[in-house]
């Protein structure tokens, strides 16, 4: 639950912290950067981009048409296809395929949507024991900790804290090498891959004509619970459809790139169907779980196209409050700019009405969005759907403020007021002021306004001139 | 266990069938305004057939952290002894698809090569070896000039686990099996009958930023991934 307070406190604890703070800005900067050189390498990131957005708004416009297709597809294919209405459901599909394996042990690869419906706790309240394999995310499991960006997991933690949670869990000696630490962890899953019998892995895109999975990692987590486990579950919103392998090439040219500034991730594994008769390795089963929670809802409203993201983080890494809280202060599975969309919209506007407020609506997130979701327009819609939530006086001032500024005297009547209220702080901007103004002033900066107002002095020019 | 299976298998599937049915009717008014654009390529290509392909396939996967070595007909073997000396690797599995256009003799050859030079190649594809090998010697499916991109698939005979699980993975590329783009490639496999179970595109090696944004090679896949470029 997400009260204006307990938002305000947890922004408040994240901010007076002050290495995190450091270590997310400088995380994220270099992704921008990273992100803005690779970009470049395209002949026109603009119209790939404007590609990117008409082909999944199509798909999203004719949805029943692909899933028809698609599950037809992984069918053909040998797959299973199960439908999840919400994340109960979902839950107990997943537990269900384990207990019908008699299945003890699971690795799971990076997948923000098993996050969403808190799958591993199911799992282990279920008797399996289910290990994430994303260094990152697998340090947040062992550290009990929750991942505070979609891409980069523990962008808050550094490398000390990293190497107490892998000693505590391996029982390594302790190092603050990353290498070291790396193969620690590397041993460790290893021995979990050779073992397990079930691999969870989320869906980057789902391709309708031949029902392939494409699935993005770095690491390899993706292709190892794919390749390793007997039984393979994949995990999708039905929003990840593409309706043809060459509509591929066009988000993977930009996915990459807009997450870590990489031209393609190193692993792009295509996935259809479960093992054929003369392949040597690979998953008996392919269990391919849809998962709608509250998506279609969205599909005819307002709001559909929160449903073309794909997951890049670029709008967080682009971010100037992200980049200043982090991603734990939003307090939901999915944080930063698009968070405060999909969370309200997927789990109710009233818990967390305080989300779409957490946006300077600058516009940076738009920018980058590599399907062209108008963040910041569709937050002020969502502002204007929970306005209810806000208290009676910012409702009233903001009443106030629509009134004056719908009358030229009247605006030009409080600039003059303003301009006498606010107190000069002599460093070229205003805090404090009587009554609200005084918190409204007090974390926004406030440049003191000039002695002569624009209207005067184009009054004064304009008659010079004459 | 067939009865037990599929009745399951049949509400899962009548679910899936229900929600398609509601979404249609929920969908009914809607009217679509997006069109699916037919002509991705032009905006979408930065590679075309007439550039220097194997160049630009060294530069790409060069920067993405592959290391190429250009060879020819006569001295890949050579190389790939070379690569294996410096990986102080023994083990070796050897994966060469006999459809590739290396040549069915092709396994054969590099088995007895790699004998006589010491080494200890197999091609058993089984957990045991795969997991404790000290490297994987492959062929590929297709290579991306694009971006240094070296596409490995599943089928009989070829293993998941070889480009996957041995820390040095030697792939051996043909500059004809070279295509300029992504669009190339995927235009190639929607054209194609019916794909492979598994398709790895590889552009590097294993990689994670995940510590202090550090970057680290090998976590889960190979730590050196090294493409022999042969050309006729
Ligand atoms: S909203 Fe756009 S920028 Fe943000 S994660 Fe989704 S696709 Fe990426």
């Amino acid at each position: 639950m997400s009260t204006p307070t307990a938002f305000r406190q947890r922004v408040c604890e994240a901010v007076a912290d002050e290495r995190v703070v450091r270590a997310v800005h400088l995380a994220t900067w270099h992704k921008m950067e990273a992100r803005a050189e690779s970009m470049r390498q395209l002949r026109d990131p603009e119209a790939i981009r404007e590609l990117a957005a008409q082909i999944k708004q199509h798909t999203l416009e004719n949805l029943p048409h692909y899933l028809e297709q698609f599950v037809a597809q992984v069918e053909r294919s040998g797959g299973c296809v199960h439908f999840a209405a919400d994340a109960d459901t979902a839950r107990r599909i997943i537990c269900d395929i384990a207990a019908a394996h008699g299945t003890k042990l699971a690795v799971k690869a990076k997948s923000m949507t098993s996050e969403e419906i808190h799958l591993n706790d199911a799992l282990e309240a279920a008797g399996v024991r289910t290990v994430e394999t994303d260094l990152g995310e697998f340090i947040v499991q062992i550290d009990h900790d929750r991942p505070s960006h979609i891409v980069t997991p523990i962008i808050h933690k550094d490398r000390q804290q990293i190497a107490r949670a892998l000693v505590r869990e391996t029982g390594c000696e302790y190092t603050e090498d990353a290498e070291e630490l790396t193969a620690i962890a590397r041993r460790y899953l290893r021995d979990i891959f050779r073992r397990c019998d079930l691999g969870i892995t989320g869906v980057n895109f789902g391709v309708a004509e031949s029902g392939t999975l494409c699935i993005c990692t770095n690491e390899g987590n993706g292709r190892m619970s794919s390749t390793r486990p007997r039984v393979h579950v994949a995990l999708m919103g039905i929003e990840k459809l593409v309706p043809r392998l060459r509509d591929l090439p066009v988000f993977l040219k930009l996915l990459a790139r807009s997450s870590t500034g990489q031209p393609l991730t190193v692993y792009t594994t295509l996935v259809t169907g479960p093992k054929r008769v003369d392949d040597p390795d690979g998953p008996e089963e392919l269990h391919v779980v849809l998962l709608d929670n509250g998506r279609s809802e969205l599909l005819t409203g307002e709001f559909a196209e929160v449903l073309r993201c794909i997951r890049c983080g670029a709008c967080l890494n682009a971010c100037p409050v992200y980049r200043n809280i982090g991603g734990h202060a939003y307090g939901s599975v999915y944080p930063g700019p698009i968070g405060s969309l999909v969370t309200p919209l997927l789990q109710g506007l009233d818990e967390h009405a305080e989300l779409p407020r957490a946006s300077s609506l600058c516009g940076a997130c738009q920018v980058v969005c590599p399907v062209k979701i108008d963040i910041p327009g569709l937050l002020v819609r969502l502002r204007v759907r929970t306005r209810r939530s806000q208290p009676l006086l910012k409702r009233a001032a903001i009443r106030l403020w629509k009134w004056m500024m719908k009358s030229p005297t009247r605006y030009a009547w409080v600039q003059w007021c303003l301009s006498r209220l606010l107190p000069d702080c002599r460093d070229g901007w205003s805090r404090g002021g009587p009554g609200p103004l005084g918190a409204w002033t007090h974390c926004r900066d406030l440049p003191i306004p000039p002695k002569q107002s624009f209207r005067k002095l184009w009054r004064e020019r304009l008659s010079d001139e004459r | 266990m067939n009865a037990d299976r599929s009745e399951p298998r049949a509400s899962a599937r009548a679910a899936m069938a229900a929600f398609i049915d509601a979404l249609r009717r929920r969908l009914r008014d809607f009217e679509s305004r997006a069109s699916l654009p037919q002509e991705l390529e032009q905006t979408v290509r930065q590679v075309v057939a007439s550039d220097d392909l194997p160049t630009r396939f060294t530069q790409a996967a060069t920067s993405v952290g592959l290391e190429v070595h250009p060879a020819s007909p006569t001295d890949w073997m050579d190389l790939i002894g070379d690569i294996l000396r410096k990986h102080d690797a023994h083990s070796v599995v050897v994966q060469l698809d006999t459809d590739s256009p290396l040549g069915k003799r092709a396994a054969t050859e590099l088995g007895n090569r790699l004998t006589a030079d010491g080494f200890a190649p197999t091609t058993a594809l089984d957990d045991e070896t795969l997991f404790s090998a000290d490297a994987a010697i492959t062929s590929v499916a297709a290579a991306i000039a694009e971006t240094g991109t070296i596409v490995c698939t599943s089928g009989p005979g070829l293993a998941r686990g070889a480009s996957l699980l041995p820390p040095v993975h030697v792939a051996i590329v043909q500059t004809s099996q070279l295509v300029p783009d992504q669009c190339d490639y995927f235009d190639q496999l929607a054209g194609q009958a019916g794909l492979p179970a598994n398709i790895n595109l590889i552009t590097g090696p294993s990689k994670t930023a995940d510590i202090e944004g550090i970057l680290v090679t090998g976590v889960h896949g190979p730590r050196h991934v090294h493409v022999v470029l042969v050309s006729p």
